[in-house]
């Protein structure tokens, strides 16, 4: 117990360490540089502090993190169920298998315009993107941990008189868990990474739109302010949700602590 | 500390006494019987291997029959066969007096890699296969106990698989295939992958829940001093295609040790007998490098 406090400790001196040199490095950078291309880093926490006090980067936040969160529920909702049955049903495999290959393949902002021209300029169309980028990995990792499920797992399962639908559910996806877990994680990025290519062509809030912004004004302090907010909006997400489901997975599972 | 031990030593002596009784109402008839089985699995290229050729064999109940043979001749095939994972080409399967149709929970299964669910502590695993036979809780409780008492796993019923060794995720594995009480045990190299000293220690635990549950055992091994140590009965197997080459009795007092002479005099009997097959299967991969 001490020992992984100390460590943990430890962690968080490097870190801070790092941040301070790095921090240091971009200021000499900009002193240097002395143009207003490469703002200091007190310019930046300044745009920060005034986006933040009149509310723009909290709305910008906001507007993201809720397109983020419902996008990517129904990316998991859809997704899980698509991969198990690509992976156990032949005929869906040979029916969409070549279709969920190839849409994983196409970077989904380039669904954009198409659901523009469907849905106009709405929530729905930015869903789409959002939705279409996270779905595809999801469901392609999810097919392949409940094919690479161990067969004795599911013989065993069977010899106690498991079957169908029990099967599934009570032994082959919490067997597969792991490999699905990862597979979430992946489609969060590609989540975030598609909302924000989705909202800076698309302007309609969010912090992409606020980026668009700051590159019209020529406000690059705002421009790296937002950028800083884009990371720390996936930092935490990372350490709030993401980390605490590692561990447990693999206190559980036995999986290496990735 | 005590109260544990004593309580564990209780379950062992219940089970003992329940198979003093079992052992007086047995009823006659094998526990397991195969009427001239095959089974040709069908390769990609068109091709079909023979994996078992005409196989009858029938396994009295309360009796441990070791199938030993080289590589590929067939052993898990016919255990997944009697366990009803494998569906044979032709010839008559039955557990008791039912023909094998599938898998099912008179017929448990102990898998050489343990096959224990990862995600469920030892405890959670063993319990199971009561959960699917629906047992109510508190019947469920004490027979986890005690058959985690009968492998000695008690005190680590809240680890996970992976925090357990090798040897003890196998005992862990035959507690859990003992919970439904089957009238068979199958068990396909359950100890292949332990070390020696590991392996002697769990052929003593086999003897010992044999002797405790009577139960009828099915086990495939490719170790002869194995299969000597453990079964009233070895069937000897060979290759291409899979078939019964002999099936030696093993008439010595139990308990057994892997040193005894006796042991060591018939392990070479049948060692001998197997050599040729052994050997043949050894040129034909030789001969396909
Ligand atoms: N699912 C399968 N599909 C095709 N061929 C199979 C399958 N299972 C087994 N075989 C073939 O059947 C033959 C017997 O295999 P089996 O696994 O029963 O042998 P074994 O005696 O258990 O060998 P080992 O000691 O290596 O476990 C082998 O030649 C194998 O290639
Ligand atoms: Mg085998």
């Amino acid at each position: 117990m001490s020992e992984s406090a100390s460590s943990l400790r430890d962690r968080g001196k490097t870190a801070f360490l790092r941040s301070i040199v790095l921090i240091a490095l971009w200021w000499l950078a900009a002193r240097a540089a002395d143009s207003p291309l490469l703002p200091s880093p007190a310019d930046v926490a300044q745009s920060i502090w005034i986006s933040a006090k009149s509310g723009v980067l909290f709305r910008a936040v906001g507007t993201s993190a809720a397109r983020l969160v419902v996008g990517y529920a129904i990316a998991l909702l859809a997704g899980v169920p698509l991969g198990a049955l690509l992976a156990r049903s032949r005929v869906v495999k040979n029916a969409i298998g070549p279709l969920v290959l190839g849409l994983g393949a196409v970077p989904s902002i380039c669904w954009l315009p198409l659901a523009i021209l469907w849905f106009g300029l709405t929530e729905t169309a930015i869903q789409v993107v959002v939705v279409l980028g996270a779905l595809l990995p999801i469901a392609t990792a999810t097919e392949s941990a409940v094919s690479h499920v161990s067969p004795s797992i599911e013989r065993a399962a069977r010899t106690m008189g498991a079957s169908g639908a029990t099967l599934l559910f009570r032994v082959t996806l919490p067997a597969a868990v792991p490999g699905i877990s990862a597979g979430a994680k992946l489609g969060w990025t590609f989540a975030l990474r598609s909302l924000m290519a989705g909202e800076l062509l698309f302007v309609s809030g969010g912090l992409g739109q606020l980026l668009e912004t700051g590159r019209d004004m020529g406000d690059t302090a705002l421009v790296l302010a937002v950028v800083l907010a884009v990371v720390a909006l996936a930092r935490v997400c990372e350490l709030a949700l993401f980390s605490p489901i590692d561990r447990e997975i693999a206190r559980r599972w036995g999986t290496a602590n990735a | 500390m005590n109260g544990l031990f004593g309580a564990g030593s209780r379950a062992l002596g219940d089970a003992d006494a329940h198979a003093r009784e079992g052992a007086k109402v047995v009823t006659a008839g094998p526990a397991i019987s195969l009427d001239h089985v095959s089974c040709v699995f069908q390769s990609k290229n068109g091709g079909g291997q023979l994996a078992l050729e005409d196989i009858s064999l029938t396994v009295d109940q309360g009796e441990l029959v070791c199938l030993l043979g080289p590589s590929g001749s067939g052993k898990s095939t016919l255990l997944n066969v009697v366990a009803g994972l494998v569906k044979p080409s032709s010839g008559r399967v039955r557990a008791g007096a039912e023909d094998v149709l599938g898998p099912g929970p008179d017929r448990a299964v102990v898998f050489q890699d343990a096959a224990l669910f990862p995600w469920l502590t030892l405890e959670e695993n063993v319990a199971f296969p009561l959960k699917l036979a629906a047992v109510p809780e508190d019947e469920r409780n004490a027979r986890v106990e005690s058959l985690l008492r009968l492998v000695h796993l008690w005190h680590f019923r809240d680890r996970h698989p992976h925090e357990l060794s090798g040897g003890m995720r196998q005992r862990g594995a035959i507690a859990r295939a003992l919970a439904n009480d089957p009238a068979v045990l199958l068990l396909d190299e359950p100890f292949g992958a332990l070390d020696a000293q590991t392996r002697e220690l769990l052929h003593a635990e086999v003897e010992r829940i044999h002797s405790a549950t009577r139960k009828t055992m099915l086990f495939v091994t490719h170790s002869v001093i194995e299969a000597v140590r453990l079964a009233d009965r070895i069937v000897l197997m060979g290759t291409r295609p899979g078939r019964i080459l002999d099936v030696l009795t093993v008439d010595l007092p139990r308990p057994r040790h892997s040193a005894d002479a006796e042991v060591a005099e018939l392990a070479l009997r049948a060692g001998a007998a197997i050599a040729r097959e052994v050997d043949k299967v050894a040129r034909e991969e030789e001969g396909r490098v």
